[in-house]
Order: structure tokens, then C-alpha cells, then sequence
């Protein structure tokens, strides 16, 4: 996230040519990868791939510079995802190893020290489909409220509403959390 | 990670919470920053066939991609191995493979299918006589053997040999005079047409279609003129041929 694409390499991965291809992949692939997390996918380096190995070759028809490069992939990623999801229905469910089933389970020193990504995975697993979506759609992905309404095929009206409410859901479970914990 | 985001990401945050009126809700807003944190700092290492996608175009090998994850060294064998364009032109090379492929398997089948049916024809003795029936039943009408009788017939018929003769003639005269009243008429291009239609001489003329109707004259004579006088002929026949039996008897026993 912290590099930006050059407008060199935006046109020419914009253009086509593979020179740029992994610049973007630099600098895109971490959100996707961040987004794939966010949402629970169990192998989300290789959805990431998938996401790209798809979107690479595709990039000459892409109009709209940096956001419409960034909403081009990111409604790859959020197709992926959804296929993911319906396989997912079909398949068998591997059973994990969780370690919080694990009756010797003891706190993890550097969860409670980072904060973990458990914790806000599963304080956003809580949360209903497409306001977990928004928010990580908005926040992991870093896309505005018209891209996301654009991903998602709904209004941007709709996406605030969606956003709004999960804000909200968000905190009451945060807040609630902090209560328990404390 | 979660301390070192630049303040403008931080802002979009703050702003995306003020936009929603939770622009307090402090602990909202770590659990926001919490998640953004997912994010990971670097992408991850590409998978081989991604690795080959990406090094077809990149004049380095990306130095910032690998740091995660155990695939670097698939990774790097892979930067080693190809030179990136030599892979693209193959997977060109194999999409023409495939489409010759295809061409050779529907041959093959083709040729599977003849064969089969081939084998059907030899084995079974039924088959073999009903397709030599319907070969017969197809060549039979072109062949000139039964509709030629038909014709041969009635003109043998003594009474009928001096009568048709007669008719024939009579029609004769009378299809030239209409042609020649169109000589007369038209000046335009379709006359040399006609003019060759209406006379004797159009079996020389058209060489390629007359051929049938130069035969049909001599036996009923109705062709001739139908060709012409649509309304005039038809009268012709029905008025000439009961009149002329009459005529011919008497004709007939004089000639011979």
C-alpha cells in the first residue's frame, strides 16, 4: 500500500504491455491479498494469484486510470471470492485445527500484544454478507463508496446505507468485547 | 504494522466514520485500523505460472515480490529458467497444436463413422438389396426406356399415325402467323428471340432447350402452339381432335 504505480507503468500495464504488469502486481496484490484474508478465504495467496493470473493478460481494455484499474481487480477479486464461497457450499468442510478448541489452548503472547487478526476476523464474521463486504471492500481494498457500488452492482446510496449499519454493528460488537474483556 | 499507516489512509478512515455520524467512536476506529491491517506490507511471491506472466514483461525480476510464503524457490528457479518470451510463444504454438487436433480427431471420427457404416453394408444381406432397390428406384425415371413406350404408343396406332401428321400442321401455319405478327410489333431487344421461337428454324437456334419441344410437335402438336398462343391452341385440340377421327377414317382407308 505504500507504493503508488508510477503513471509509467500505469500506462503501460493500461496498454497492455507486460512491462507493467509487475509493478501493478506489486502494488495491488497486498490489498487483494489483505481482502481474500479479511474475508476468511483459506488459501488466499492462491486466490490472490488466480485473481491475477486472470486480470494480467485483460489489463489493455481497462479505461480510468488508477481507480479504474483498482475496481477492475478488485471486482475480479470480489468474483473469485463469490465463486469461492458457492464451491465452498458444495464441498466438504475441512476441518481446521483450531487452536482455540484445543483444551490446552493458553494465550497467545503475541496476539495479546499485536491485537490479533483473529479477533477482528471474527468480530467481522458476525457481521451480515454485504456489510462485512462493504467494510472490507472500503477499508482493506481502499475503494470509494461509487467503486464499491460498482463491484458490488448496487447504488451508491445503497452502499452507504450498507455502510452505515455495518459502522454500527461493528461498534456494538467491538464495544461489547471490550466489556467482556475488561 | 498497524502503527506506521500514513496519515491519509488514517483520514479515509476518519472520514469514512464521520460520513456514517461515528466520527467518536474511538474503539470503532481501532477495530477499523485493526482490519486495515490485514493488509500485508509486500505482495506475496508469485506462483510459476504467475511468475511467468509477470517476467514476460518485467526488464528486472521484480526484486520486491518475494517475502512470503514457501515458494521463492520454485519462484526463482522459474526466473532462472525462462526467459519469460519463449513461454508465451510456446503457449501461441500450443493453441495452433490444438486446433490442428481438433481438425485430425473430427477426420478421424469421420473416417470411424464410414467405416462402421461400411461394415454394416457388407455384413448385412438386407441392407445390401434395399440399397440396390433404392438405386434402382432413383436411376429408373432418368433413364429414356419407359417414359420413350408411352410416347411410341399412340402414334403406332394406325388411326392415330395420319391424324396427328394432320393436326400439326394445322397448328403450324397457325403459330408462324402469330410469330410473324410479332416480327411485325416489337423492335426492342427481345425480338430476335421470338422471332426464332415462332418459326421452324428455332430448333437450330436454341440448341440447348429445344431439343424436347422439337419432338412434342410431331405426337400431340399441343406444345408447338403452346408455347405461343396461350388461349388460341388449347381450342385447337379439343375442336381438331374429335373432328378429325371423323375426317381420317375416311382418309385413311384412301391412302393405303
Amino acid at each position: 500500500m505504500a507504493q503508488q504505480l508510477s503513471d509509467d507503468e500505469l500506462s503501460a500495464a493500461l496498454a497492455g504491455d507486460p512491462s507493467g504488469f509487475s509493478a501493478v502486481y506489486a502494488v495491488i496484490s497486498p490489498a487483494v491479498l489483505g481482502y481474500f484474508r479479511a474475508r476468511g478465504v483459506d488459501d488466499a495467496e492462491a486466490l490472490t494469484q488466480d485473481v491475477f493470473v486472470d486480470v494480467l493478460p485483460k489489463l489493455a481494455g481497462v479505461s480510468g486510470g488508477h481507480t479504474g484499474l483498482r475496481t477492475f481487480i478488485f471486482s475480479v477479486a470480489h468474483a473469485r471470492l463469490v465463486d469461492y464461497r458457492r464451491r465452498a457450499e458444495r464441498t466438504p468442510r475441512l476441518a481446521e485445527y483450531d487452536p482455540l478448541n484445543d483444551a490446552r489452548y493458553s494465550a497467545s503472547a503475541e496476539d495479546e500484544v499485536l491485537g490479533s487478526l483473529g479477533g477482528i476476523s471474527d468480530t467481522l464474521a458476525r457481521l451480515n454478507e454485504e456489510q462485512r463486504e462493504v467494510l472490507v471492500l472500503r477499508i482493506v481494498a481502499d475503494l470509494s463508496i461509487e467503486q464499491v457500488a460498482g463491484i458490488m452492482d448496487k447504488t451508491p446510496g445503497a452502499i452507504k446505507q450498507l455502510q452505515r449499519r455495518g459502522l454500527s454493528a461493528l461498534r456494538e460488537l467491538v464495544t461489547e468485547k471490550d466489556h467482556a474483556a475488561s | 504494522m498497524t502503527g506506521t499507516r500514513e496519515p491519509q489512509q488514517d483520514g479515509s478512515i476518519q472520514a469514512m466514520l464521520s460520513d456514517s455520524g461515528l466520527a467518536a467512536a474511538t474503539e470503532l476506529r481501532s477495530a477499523l485500523e485493526q482490519l486495515r491491517a490485514v493488509v500485508p506490507d509486500a505482495a506475496p511471491a508469485p506462483r510459476a505460472d504467475l511468475a511467468a506472466l509477470l517476467a514476460a514483461g518485467a526488464v528486472g525480476p521484480a526484486p520486491v515480490l518475494a517475502t512470503t510464503t514457501a515458494l521463492p524457490t520454485v519462484a526463482s528457479a522459474k526466473y532462472a529458467a525462462d526467459e519469460s518470451l519463449p513461454t508465451r510463444v510456446a503457449s501461441l504454438a500450443e493453441c495452433r497444436r490444438r486446433k490442428r487436433r481438433l481438425a485430425i480427431v473430427g477426420g478421424a471420427v469421420v473416417g470411424a463413422m464410414t467405416l462402421g457404416a461400411g461394415a454394416v453394408a457388407a455384413s448385412s444381406e438386407d441392407f445390401r438389396h434395399s440399397v440396390s432397390e433404392t438405386v434402382d428406384v432413383i436411376f429408373q425415371p432418368a433413364g429414356p426406356g419407359t417414359p420413350a413406350p408411352e410416347h411410341v404408343q399412340p402414334s403406332t396406332s394406325p388411326s392415330s399415325v395420319p391424324a396427328l401428321p394432320a393436326p400439326a400442321r394445322t397448328s403450324g401455319p397457325g403459330t408462324p402467323g402469330a410469330a410473324s405478327t410479332d416480327e411485325g410489333t416489337p423492335n426492342s431487344s427481345g425480338t430476335p428471340g421470338s422471332t426464332e421461337t415462332g418459326h421452324t428454324p428455332p430448333a437450330v437456334g436454341r440448341g440447348g432447350i429445344l431439343p424436347t419441344p422439337g419432338k412434342r410437335p410431331e405426337s400431340p402438336g399441343l406444345p408447338g402452339g403452346g408455347r405461343n398462343g396461350d388461349k388460341d391452341l388449347p381450342r385447337v385440340p379439343g375442336s381438331i381432335i374429335p373432328t378429325l377421327p371423323g375426317v381420317v377414317p375416311t382418309k385413311a382407308p384412301g391412302q393405303p
